[in-house]
């Protein structure tokens, strides 16, 4: 036991999952001493739950981090062993990239990245408290006794604080299977006033690769060319020796195989009536429906139990048999995630055809957490009662490893701009999936597991994952933390886009300009008379789309201005909601708890509507006209 | 509602009752100082008004000094049970105007403010009493000009409308969250969407919609009037017109052409109809200032009327310009005027023979009675008037519930075109709409989205 006080760190933070290994990558990288405090060193980045990165609007989220400096995106490509693009009917808005990433190399590179970066010091131990003095965060107490002083700490706990986990009616405290909880942390927070309540998440049942049947299932493989999310790996799938980022490239935990190569397959199959009856006859020893778990679960990511309850219509639903790596036995039956007894979770596995003689590594298990209501946090996921302690990840409610690592991203760059006492960095809504995910979060809060949607963006012709890194380049520039490279590229790319469409406006052929004849519906930039064939066909993607929805693009640009209207009615931060008698009770009691900043912001909040807006709108000219 | 001048922490007070020749007369008080200020001007029972319980009914008199203004009854409401919400104490009088003009003076000068129009409902509404759409409503009621404009107010004030539009929202919130569903989770999780069910359901929210906007046309003619705009060329007796229908002298009338340079409104009531009767300068080529931009007032007035009155001399025989200001009549929504009959007939029954015609000799007041028959008709074969009132939209409505059918057309134009990459834009409009009903509902966007798409559906992955 020692009690050595710390002293060499600006930065400190708590857990190194996705959140807290992009919290403390940025922070790093921008040049802060930082101190990575994890229960295991070997758990670094570990994928805990299902073995794929990207989806629906995830994907979105992990292009900006691309763009704005952040690692996940080149560690999904650099690990990934299958790459689909999801949506693509759909058009450019709401497409999706999503990798199936082998796990183990997943944790190891990100292992290797961090251990690479300057300024990075991984600590393994628990952390078990803050030392705050004043309003102010002064360090993190581990369980040893030590303690480390810090001018800001970011908490990226995950579902560790207080985790319990369940199969059936088995339950043992633990932040994931095995590993053991950190319950003194959520202690402190609550000694420190903060809001906590219970939040629940499941996993289905890991099986031995060789027990499965994989001829009596529909074979999903890879794409090809591969889509990437990273530059990095798009330039290097482009045969551009692009340097890497900020590490040496000789470690082979960092490129373990030329990316992309030698794509591994998913499966299809689904669930039977005979699937359904187990699972009815035994809900009543599920922990998600025998009572034993009181927090409240993932609506988007629903259980199995769930799906048979809720969607009682429904006879069969798909299930996909996902590889978690080149080299791993474990199987990840994705959408069977549930918290029956081992003995049960088996007949309902046997009963799915591929699956009859299927092995458990692993049982699914559900878990259940603290969680720190987030609206007790600022839009740069500073706490506001704490002066330099942030939140970020599935500490704060969502679900997710993208979530997770855009929060983390973002509470990192926002504790070295607290520490050097510059004004916090903050995307708006129409900037950025992760604005949209932080503005939710800070002003709406959550009560379940809070997921991304496209539907969530007002505006999602314009955040495209397509142009993330044009669009977010000022952001990425401003920050610092992107390679001049990357941040070159980008430039280019921008630029090109720029004077192809403005050519494209500028020349007529037969009477329309090749603007015009783009937009029509069956045109594409490589069959149009006029096109420009030297032009990279990540240029001429962009100017596809850019040309064919400007339009749309336009009216979005329009709306942009006059929603950001209300984003500058500012409100007082003297007002007394109490005293508007007209709003309802259920807008007053929000109003009280998040206290927007502005009418735009108050307008977000759930139970809070227009004619609460109003009512307040008018208040504040009443007030503003000083009668 | 953008400039509110004065804050609550004030009392105030207006006549309540209609003017004019009643038996009773109301003089309303609201806020802090409503009772104290009874306590000064009322005599009563022992126990002054501040001292009795809430909703209690006493009688006495008013008194200024010495003297005894009227013999009333007072009822007081202590807030939160009343209709502001705020403290209230009314005074019911015997007298008419008078006597209630001299309650209000006794009521201001013990302390009260004059109340501004509408200022009762706008507390009530301030102070959570009502939602948006009764306070507006009970606006209407308060501005309402006939009975059965009455009662479309109350109509809306019970929330007739409210469910109207909710019901409206939901159907759009439907399509809305099937196009959502199908853009968040990817194809091979959902079963595609089905785009003649979905064209057909957007189909049904326009009519719907367009429903709802038809009413507004009657809405309009209710509260406001239906606006009747007397055209002719100069000394056709189009002041004369407007006098004889009104039963009195409004306009001056004289035998010079170009009396009237600018325009003249009235309101009548025809059978319980308000008409809005707009007396307008004479069409014809001049060079005076002010007589030119009269006649372009004439026409911006054309433009919005819902019937026109155009007149004739009928004793002159029709030239180009008549035949020119003829076509420009909408022959179901106008009447034509044969005025000056007493000089002679110089225009053939054929030469108008797509118009309703009205044969007048207004300087003895012959055919008036004909001319307000011949309007009612013109008015009840353009607007259903004697089907039962019914909630009907404000202007405020009318704009938001316009745009929101733009973008349902664009949606569904969309949709139509079958491309599937239209459905980002589309669901962008619908969402659109959505939130410009939400004004007027009050409801709010993406959390009902997310909620429906999420009862509605079963997501896997």
């Amino acid at each position: 036991m020692t009690s050595a006080v710390e002293t060499g760190f600006e930065v400190v933070v708590i857990g190194a999952g996705h959140a807290g290994c992009e919290a403390a990558l940025a922070a790093a990288r921008m040049g802060a001493r930082t101190a990575l405090v994890t229960l295991h060193r070997d758990a670094i980045a570990r994928m805990s739950c299902n073995p794929s990165i990207g989806g629906m609007a995830k994907s979105h989220i992990v292009f900006e981090l691309d763009a704005l400096g952040g690692e996940m995106a080149r560690n999904a490509d650099y690990t990934g062993i299958q790459f689909r693009v999801l949506n693509t009917r759909k058009g450019p808005a709401v497409q999706a990239n999503r990798v199936q990433c082998d796990k183990p190399a997943y944790s190891a590179r990100m292992t290797a990245v961090i251990e690479r970066t300057p300024n990075l010091v991984v600590i393994e131990g628990e952390a078990t408290g803050l030392q705050v003095s004043g309003d102010a965060v002064r360090g993190v107490m581990l369980t040893d006794g030590s303690q480390i002083s810090a001018g800001a700490v970011v908490i990226a706990a995950g579902t560790f604080m207080r985790g319990r986990w369940y199969v059936g009616k088995e339950e043992r405290p633990g932040g994931r299977m095995g590993e053991k909880s950190a319950d003194a942390l959520g202690r402190d927070l609550e000694r420190l006033g903060f809001r906590l309540a219970r939040l629940k998440t499941g996993t289905p049942p890991r099986l031995h690769k060789d027990s499965v049947d994989f001829d009596r299932m529909e074979r999903q493989p890879g794409e090809v060319p591969v889509p990437f999310f990273s530059m990095q790996a798009r330039l290097e799938g482009q045969g551009v020796q692009a340097p890497l980022f900020h590490v040496e490239q000789s470690d082979s935990r960092l490129r373990p195989w030329p990316p992309g190569s030698a794509q591994m397959c998913c499966h299809l199959t689904h669930t039977t009536a005979k699937t359904h009856d187990i699972i009815r006859k035994n809900l009543e020893n599920s922990a998600l429906y025998g009572g034993a778990i009181s927090g409240t679960g993932v609506r988007y990511c629903p259980s199995i139990e769930d799906k048979i309850v809720k969607f009682a219509q429904h006879d069969s639903h798909h299930v996909f048999i996902e590889p978690e790596g080149r080299g791993v036995l474990e199987i990840y039956p994705n959408g069977t995630s549930n918290s029956l007894p081992e003995s049960v979770q088996l007949d309902m596995i046997h009963s799915i055809p591929g699956l009859e003689r299927a092995v458990f590594l692993c049982p699914g298990y559900a878990i259940e957490y603290d969680f720190v209501d987030p609206t007790q946090l600022k839009h740069s996921l500073e706490t506001k009662a704490v002066a330099g302690l942030f939140m970020a990840g599935q500490i704060n409610g969502t679900t997710g490893y993208e979530e997770a690592a855009g929060q983390g991203f973002m509470a990192g760059v926002n504790a070295v701009r607290c520490i050097r006492r510059e004004a916090p960095f903050v995307l708006l809504r129409h900037e950025a999936y992760i604005g949209v995910l932080v503005d939710d979060l800070v002003t709406k809060g959550t009560e379940e597991p809070y997921r991304m949607f496209t539907s969530r963006a007002e505006h999602r012709l314009i955040l495209r994952q397509d142009n993330a890194g044009v669009r977010l380049l000022d952001h990425a520039r401003q920050l610092g933390i992107q390679q001049p490279d990357h941040l070159r590229r980008a430039e280019d790319l921008r630029t090109a886009v720029d004077r192809e469409i403005a050519r494209l406006r500028k020349v007529f052929a037969g009477g329309a300009s090749l603007a015009q004849q783009l937009r029509q519906p069956a045109m594409t930039y490589d069959r149009l008379p006029g096109a420009d064939r030297s032009l990279s066909p990540d240029v001429s993607r962009l100017v596809e789309i850019e040309a064919k929805y400007e339009g749309y693009i336009e009216r979005e640009r329009k709306q942009i201005a006059k929603s950001l209207r209300l984003e500058h009615e500012e409100i007082p931060a003297s007002i007394v909601y109490d005293d508007i008698k007209a709003l309802r009770f259920e807008a007053r009691q929000k109003l009280n708890l998040v206290r927007p900043e502005n009418i735009g912001q108050a307008s977000r909040i759930s139970g809070v509507n227009p004619a609460d807006i109003a009512i307040l709108s008018v208040w504040i000219k009443r007030l503003r006209s000083g009668k | 509602m953008s400039n509110l001048p004065h804050n609550e922490s004030d009392t105030v007070a207006a006549i309540a009752t209609a003017p004019g020749e009643g038996g009773v007369a109301i003089v309303r008080l609201s806020g802090p100082l409503a009772f104290p200020i009874a306590d000064t001007i009322f005599r009563g029972p022992a126990t002054p008004p501040s001292k009795q319980p809430t909703h209690v009914i006493l009688h006495g008199t008013i008194t200024t000094g010495a003297a005894e203004v009227d013999d009333v009854l007072l009822l007081l409401m202590r807030a939160p049970r009343s209709y502001t919400r705020e403290d209230v104490v009314e005074i019911q009088g015997h007298g008419g105007p008078v006597t209630a003009r001299r309650i209000l003076r006794c009521v201001i000068n013990a302390g009260a403010r004059l109340a501004e129009p509408g200022e009762f409902t706008r507390r009530a509404f301030l102070n959570g009493r009502l939602d948006l759409l009764q306070a507006e409503a009970v606006l209407d009621l308060v501005r309402a000009r006939t009975d059965r404009a009455a009662s479309a107010a109350v109509e809306q004030l019970e929330g007739s409308l409210s469910r109207v539009f909710t019901d409206l929202y939901d159907r759009i919130l439907s399509v809305a969250t099937d196009l959502e569903a199908a853009l968040d989770f990817p194809d091979d999780e959902l079963p595609p969407i089905h785009t003649p069910d979905i064209l057909a359901r957007l189909r049904e929210t326009l009519s719907l919609s367009n429903q709802l906007l038809a009413t507004w046309d009657e809405g309009h003619i209710l509260r406001d009037g239906a606006i009747a705009v007397i055209t002719g060329k100069p000394n056709v007796g189009k002041s004369t017109m407007l006098n004889a229908v009104l039963g009195r002298s409004r306009a001056i009338v004289s035998p010079r052409p170009g009396t009237t340079r600018d325009t003249i409104e009235e309101y009548v009531s025809l059978d319980g109809i308000p008409l809005r009767l707009v007396d307008t300068a004479g069409l014809r080529a001049s060079d005076c200032d002010i007589e030119i931009e009269g006649i372009r007032r004439t026409h911006e007035h054309v433009a919005k009327a819902d019937i026109r009155i155009h007149m004739l001399d009928a004793s002159t025989s029709l030239d180009a310009t008549d035949r020119e200001h003829l076509a420009t009549l909408n022959p179901s929504r106008s009447i034509v005027v044969l005025n000056k009959t007493d000089l002679g007939c110089a225009i053939s029954a054929g030469e108008l023979a797509t118009h309703r015609v009205v044969r007048t000799s207004l300087v003895s007041g012959q055919g008036v009675d004909d001319v307000k028959r011949a309007l009612l008709s013109v008015l009840s074969s353009n607007f259903d008037l004697h089907a039962p009132p019914h909630a009907v939209i404000s202007e405020r409505h009318r704009s938001l519930l316009v745009a929101a059918v733009d973008e349902l057309n664009a949606a569904e134009a969309l949709i139509a075109s079958g491309a599937e990459d239209a459905t980002v834009p589309a669901a962008q409009s619908l969402r659109v709409a959505l939130e410009r009903l939400g004004e007027i509902t009050g409801r709010a966007y993406t959390d009902e989205l997310l909620t429906s798409v999420f009862s509605r559906f079963c997501i896997g992955k």
